[in-house]
Parts: structure tokens; C-alpha cells; sequence
């Protein structure tokens, strides 16, 4: 074979989720490593991976506890970053992988890491890797060791890349560690907590608008958090709004501990979509949230591409800020194309391949991961939108849609569209 | 403590040299990963991998993988993949996962030989090695495996092992490299793994020498003498823009860090350029037969800022990536990067 495999949207949503062909399963074959699959191999090396994850609390530190390979791409934190001097290694050597040995060494590295920090650590995040999954080691004890021989609180966060499609993915649990030192704080009724992402919804986002004419004051994100004490304060959040499935868990531990209720959002692109679910939000929240202005400012972004470029094709990745599927689908009720899509199929994404079957049966979806992407042959297409889709269409224009500032929204769209615009026009792609 | 890094990231590890040297040797090269050592193999250590495809893939471990020890399910992936894209050869490279359950490579190697009809090497990489080790278990095995006939001495062509952008800093063929080996009188240079592909590794008994360029190739240099006959020697260019401010060490007491045989190459052309005295030290391999009394095996990052002060030096020549570990050391620093340490290519 010489062909990279690819299934149409018709054919695959006939199959249905339970008949997903094992080309588009990661687990029946190989991992292919292409610029294209590296959020898969390597989530870290772009964007959040669990170790930027994990110094999401302000003033704190890692100690990255393993094999030395595990901590080989952090050298990409460049000096003088927002990760200076905040990054430390306890390397293991032959006979600590095998006997567990380097364990007895975590208290003493933890005290030495926190003396050579210019200011007292706010918490030590303690981050083991697969060595660590496969020898069973009980990291709550060993924090509490290190956290008596230090004195400052100290976490385990774990980098377990054998289980990320277990019940408790790496990316999962670190989203809870990171609100597990918030305690108990009278709730306020204004406040709430935006969380899902490790960055900010970006700054014109009309959430942040509408909650606040909803009577929300109040709004957080650990992200935003410049303080140990600010952080301290999502505690006293009247709910939590989840942007993120893989915060889920976290929301449910901060339920049951703090009595944080929360509610779900999803990122989504259609934008009738949007309204409705910010109409049920606002059903919730016991209040109507007018947001006419920015869907007619979506609106507006949508007619000016249109009319620009009506039926423009698109290729879509889903190494972007979107559900790729959700994406295309969106692109092809507004009356665009969508030739290809480079995604991980599952049971969640087959209400949009339903859909997406009937208006484009013929749009092609790729695995990123299978080992035939290696003979993929571009197609022509008007933008790639995704890292991946950009790495597969070199000679179009694209736009990478996977900035750390979180699309969300109307705005998220009417922004997506803008760049979609501008790319197509020759101009710097986002 | 030892074993910890307080003002240093890691270095690159075993199964990045051993990927990286054979990367463009026409083989599926399978990391033997849950996915994040590929990712950093590919990501970080192979900076080949931006430019084109390459059939180098994670075998996508998951923990009851690694708790049944499923290698047979590993090699059926394997030969799925063979079937569907071809190759001249596999290999299987270790990360920490088959070093903790005990993988057993020897039998890998076999299994895969049986189903997939092509030859398979097997590095048992274990991540907590560096790249120097897997970069040389690598090349043996590759020579090992495909240099079978005894040819004769083509006068006109020298081998060279120990090749990488780990240690060349490069990631062009040649790059510049074999005009410089050129020029010492050496022939042809055939950079086996850059430049130089699986054909020239099956001929290079032809080779009227090896010259080993870093001391990954040491070990395959000495297997090739044993097998053909063939001699070695180490030298290594020195990039032109460190070479052009080497004058700056004259006079000076002089400590380089780096890859033993570039470092041997630098003290023997800073002597040259009135340089006090030039000590090596290196993180990597220190062999004993290519080092000098005075250098020293760095193994850990209180040792630099010691050896800095004990050694009363007072120039450096080293990746600038180390200087948060020289402790108070104030005197001239000239930059010579090192892929393998900071992942920055080398000036040309």
C-alpha cells in the first residue's frame, strides 16, 4: 500500500461507533510520528502537557522525578520565561527503575530544591512518570514524607503516558491536583470559576460580558491567578463552569468537597449552537442572556467570508482550539467545504458525523496516527485550519488556530472566521 | 545530591542516538513507548524530522501491554506496518517501560526476524542512559548486520561513524563535513546515517579508514577493525564560527565541554592558536584512548562549577546551556552548542 487510509464521512457514519475500522483505532496499531501526531506522542511539546499543567498554581515548583528522557523537552521552557527556576529533576539510573531506590531520595531532593529557591515554594509539585505506574508507587505516601521533611505542601502529579485512555488520563488528574489545596471558603453568590483550560478564554470573549450582566462579579481562572492568595480564592466560587470534558473530574472533586456545583459548556463553532447553549446557561442561572450583539458580530465575520469566498474548502486538523468534527461541521452548514478531516474518532464525535454524513458524504477523514499518513499526498484545498492540517498542506494558506489565548464563543468563532479571511487573503495566518 | 538537577535540563537520551543514528537508513524504527519518548525523540532530539516523513513510529504502549508483557501483540503491529509502507530493516528501541518490565530485546529481534522476513535490529535503550550509548549500540548493531562482505580498500573513500545532529550540530548531509575531511586528506567521506545510506553501510569494509567524529562511533570503528581491518582515527571539524574566535583563548587556561572528540579538536587548534593550556571534560563517553591527562567525565553539575574553580580557568568553550552551572565563574565563555545538551544546532 501506498496510500494513506482514509474512510468518507458517509461510510464511517454507516459503520457507526461501534464498528470504527481499527485504522482510525490508535490502539490496534502502530503510532506514527509525524509534526502532525506530536500533541499525541508528546502533549507537552505544544501547548499544555502535564508539567506546564502542573505549575499552574502560582509560586509553585516541579521536581520531575524519572529517567532523565522524561524531562528532555523541557528544555524547550527557554531561561527567562514564566517557567524560570521553576523546573528541577531527580534523575533515576539503572537500579532506581528497577528496585523503586530513588523514592528514599525525594525528601532530602525536595529540601534541596526548596533552598535553592529565591522564594519559599507555595507547594512542590512531585511528578513521576510510566517507571513509577509500572512499580505501583504510592505517591501520596511518598508526598507526605516529603512534605514533613520540607514543610511546604507537596502534590503528586502523574505524567503516566501508559494510561491515557484509562479511567484517569495524565491530563485528566493533573486538572484536578491543581485545585486539590484549595480549601473550604464561605461561597460567594457573585463568583464563579471558569475552568477547563490552562490559559485564559481570550480577552474579548462574551462570556466573560454575559456572566457579568447575569450578576456573576466574580469570574476566575486559575489561569489568571497571580497570587498563592488569589488562587486560594476559586474557593469561594457560588459554580464552576467547565469549558473542558477532562475537567470534569476536578469539578466533580470540588463538588464533593467544597460543594462547588458546576455547569458544562462545550466549544463549539455552530453558531446556533452557541446560542442555544447559552440559553440553557442562562435557564441555570435563573436570568435571560441577551447575546444579540455578539452573535451579529459572528454573523457579520461569517456573510464577510462568505462573500468573499463563497464554497471555500477547507481541510480541518484537530490539532487546533476545536472538535474537528464540530468545526467541519459548522464550515458546511455555513455553505463552505470540507475535504478532509484529521481526527480521533469516537462515540462522542458521531452526533456531528451523523450530520456532517449527510451534507459532505464524501469528506475524507485521515488518523493522524496510522502509519500509512506517511505516504499522505496533499490535496488542494483553500486554508488548512489546525497545526496538522498545516503541516499536511504546505502550499496552502492556513491558519493554526491553536494559540494558548482560549477561542470560546461567538467571539472564538467570529475570531476563527476573521482568520480564515485574512489567510485566504494572502495575509499573515494566525 | 547526585542525580539531581537543579540548574540543567537533561540531556538527550540513549534512544535518541540510537534513533538518530539510524534515521535516515530507510528502516522503521519502532520507539518502544507509551508515546512520550517518540514525542521527544522526534520532537526534540531529531531536528531531521521537521524537513521530511520518516518512518519512525511509537508502539503506543498501554499499561496491561506492559503488565502482560505483550510482544507478540507489539510485533503483530510491527508487521502490520511492514506490510503497508516497506522497509529494508526494522528496529525496536528501548525507552524506560521494557527497561522496568524486563523486555527481553534478544527475543524481540528473533520474533520480529521470523514474522517479518527483514532484518531487525533491537536497542535496549533504557532513557536513563545518554545519547552517546544507544547512538553506539546502534551503529555496531547496524554494521554488524548488514556489513557482511569483505571488500577491497577503495584508496579514495574513509567511513565516518559517530555522525548525528546530536553531536554535529547539523542537519544537512555532509554539512560541510566531508570538505573538511577532505582536506585533511581523507578521501571521499561517507557519513554513514547522514548522508550515506544502508547501501554504503553494506560496502563499508571498502573503506580505506574510519575516522570517528564523536565517540557514539567509537565502538563500531573498533568492530570494523576487528571484522575488516579496517584503521580509525577520531577528528571532527570545528564549525567555522567557533573556530574563528579560538584566538580569543590565547594566553588563557582553557576548559572544553563537549563531545570528547570535538573537544580534542578544538584544544589541539586553540594550543595551536597560543591558548595557555586546554583541558577537556565532557558529560558524554570520556575514552580513555582518545582523552588527555587532565580531562575529566562530568557527572554531575556541582562537579563543573568545582572543577571551574579548582582549575583556576579562565576561559570556557561550552554550550552556552551550561553556564547557569558554573557557579561564580566570571571569565570569557565562547558558546559552542551542543544539540545532544541544549538541542540548538550548531552556526555552520
Amino acid at each position: 500500500m501506498s496510500e494513506a487510509y482514509s474512510i468518507t464521512a458517509a461510510a464511517l457514519a454507516a459503520l457507526g461507533p461501534d464498528d470504527v475500522p481499527p485504522e482510525l483505532i490508535s490502539g490496534t496499531h502502530l503510532i506514527y510520528s509525524s509534526p502532525a501526531a506530536l500533541a499525541f506522542n508528546s502533549p507537552g511539546a505544544q501547548g499544555f502537557g502535564v508539567k506546564r499543567a502542573g505549575l499552574a498554581i502560582p509560586g509553585s515548583v516541579m521536581l520531575l522525578v524519572s529517567p532523565g528522557c522524561c524531562g528532555r523537552n523541557t528544555g524547550a521552557l527557554r531561561p527567562g520565561g514564566d517557567y524560570d527556576g521553576r523546573m528541577f529533576y531527580l534523575l533515576m539510573d539503572d537500579t532506581d527503575i528497577v528496585t523503586g531506590r530513588h523514592l528514599t531520595k525525594i525528601p532530602d531532593a525536595v529540601r534541596e530544591v526548596c533552598a535553592v529557591c529565591k522564594t519559599p515554594p507555595t507547594v512542590v509539585m512531585l511528578c513521576i512518570t510510566c517507571v513509577d505506574a509500572l512499580l505501583g508507587t504510592d505517591m501520596d505516601r511518598v508526598c507526605r514524607k516529603a512534605q514533613a521533611a520540607a514543610g511546604v505542601p507537596v502534590l503528586p502529579c502523574y505524567m503516566y503516558a501508559l494510561t491515557r485512555e484509562g479511567r484517569l488520563p495524565p491530563m485528566t488528574s493533573v486538572r484536578q491536583t491543581v485545585y486539590s489545596l484549595l480549601q473550604k471558603r464561605p461561597r460567594q453568590s457573585d463568583a464563579c470559576n471558569i475552568t477547563g483550560y490552562f490559559s485564559p478564554l481570550r480577552d474579548d470573549c462574551e462570556l466573560y460580558a454575559l456572566l457579568r450582566r447575569a450578576g456573576v462579579r466574580q469570574i476566575r481562572e486559575l489561569s489568571r491567578c497571580q497570587t498563592f492568595d488569589e488562587y486560594l480564592t476559586l474557593a469561594e466560587a457560588n459554580f464552576n463552569l467547565v469549558l473542558d470534558p477532562e475537567s470534569r473530574v476536578a469539578a466533580s472533586d470540588l463538588e464533593e468537597r467544597l460543594g462547588i456545583p458546576s455547569v458544562e459548556l462545550t466549544r463549539l463553532y455552530q453558531l446556533d449552537k452557541i446560542e442555544n447553549q447559552y440559553r440553557l446557561l442562562g435557564q441555570v442561572l435563573g436570568v435571560e442572556l441577551d447575546d444579540r450583539e455578539p452573535k451579529e458580530r459572528a454573523v457579520q465575520a461569517l456573510d464577510a467570508l462568505r462573500d468573499a469566498y463563497p464554497g471555500a474548502v477547507f481541510a480541518v486538523g484537530e490539532c487546533a482550539n476545536a472538535d474537528p468534527f464540530e468545526l467541519s461541521l459548522a464550515l458546511c452548514r455555513w455553505g463552505f467545504g470540507v475535504s478532509e478531516i484529521y481526527g480521533t474518532v469516537s462515540a462522542a464525535n458521531f452526533p456531528y458525523l451523523r450530520q456532517l454524513a449527510r451534507l459532505s458524504p464524501e469528506t475524507k477523514i485521515f488518523s493522524n496516527l496510522h502509519p500509512t499518513m506517511l505516504y499522505y499526498k496533499e490535496t488542494p484545498c483553500a486554508a488548512a485550519i489546525g497545526r496538522d492540517a498545516a503541516w499536511y498542506h504546505p502550499h496552502s494558506p492556513s491558519v493554526l488556530w491553536a494559540e494558548e489565548r482560549q477561542p470560546f464563543g461567538y467571539a472564538g468563532a467570529q475570531a476563527l472566521l476573521e482568520a480564515l479571511l485574512a489567510a485566504l487573503g494572502g495575509k499573515d495566518a494566525v | 545530591m547526585k542525580g539531581l538537577l537543579r540548574r540543567l535540563t537533561p540531556f538527550a537520551p540513549d534512544q535518541s542516538g540510537a534513533a538518530a543514528a539510524l534515521y535516515e537508513l530507510g528502516g522503521i524504527l519502532v520507539i518502544c513507548d507509551a508515546g512520550g519518548c517518540a514525542g521527544n525523540v522526534c520532537g526534540f532530539d531529531e531536528p531531521r524530522w521537521f524537513q521530511s516523513r520518516s518512518a519512525i513510529f511509537s508502539a503506543g504502549l498501554r499499561d496491561m501491554d506492559a503488565i502482560l508483557g505483550r510482544d507478540d501483540k507489539l510485533i503483530g503491529k510491527l508487521q502490520s506496518a511492514a506490510e503497508e509502507i516497506g522497509a529494508a530493516f526494522a528496529a525496536i528501541i528501548g525507552t524506560p517501560v521494557p527497561a522496568v518490565i524486563g523486555t527481553d530485546f534478544r527475543a524481540l529481534r528473533r520474533m520480529g526476524e521470523n514474522r517479518l522476513g527483514i532484518p531487525v535490529l533491537s536497542i535496549p535503550a533504557t532513557g536513563v542512559r545518554l545519547y552517546d550509548e544507544g547512538a553506539a549500540e546502534a551503529y555496531v548493531q547496524l554494521f554488524e548486520t548488514f556489513a557482511k562482505e569483505k571488500l577491497p580498500p577503495d584508496a579514495g573513500v574513509a567511513g565516518v561513524l559517530g555522525a548525528t545532529p546530536l553531536d554535529m550540530g547539523r542537519t544537512d548531509p555532509g554539512a560541510g563535513i566531508d570538505e573538511a575531511l577532505r582536506a585533511e586528506g581523507a578521501g571521499r567521506a561517507l557519513l554513514y546515517g547522514m548522508g550515506a545510506g544502508l547501501d554504503e553501510v553494506k560496502r563499508a569494509s571498502r573503506a580505506r579508514e574510519n575516522i570517528v567524529v564523536s565517540p557514539a562511533g567509537l565502538p563500531a570503528a573498533k568492530y570494523l577493525e576487528e571484522t575488516f581491518g579496517t584503521p580509525w582515527r577520531a577528528a571532527c571539524p570545528i564549525p567555522a564560527a567557533l573556530e574563528a574566535r579560538l584566538g580569543e583563548l590565547s594566553g588563557r587556561r582553557t576548559l572544553v565541554v563537549h563531545q570528547q572528540v570535538l573537544a580534542n579538536a578544538v584544544r589541539g587548534r586553540a594550543l595551536s592558536m597560543g591558548a595557555a593550556s586546554v583541558d577537556a571534560a565532557t558529560w558524554f563517553t570520556l575514552a580513555p584512548e582518545l582523552a588527555q591527562p587532565g580531562d575529566v567525565r562530568l557527572n554531575t553539575e556541582e562537579e563543573l562549577s568545582q572543577l571551574l574553580t579548582a582549575g583556576h580557568y579562565d576561559a570556557v568553550v561550552a554550550d552556552a546551556a551550561l553556564r547557569p552551572a558554573a557557579g561564580e565563574y566570571d571569565g570569557l565563555w565562547l558558546d559552542a552548542p551542543h544539540f545532544a545538551v541544549s538541542g540548538r544546532l550548531m552556526e555552520p
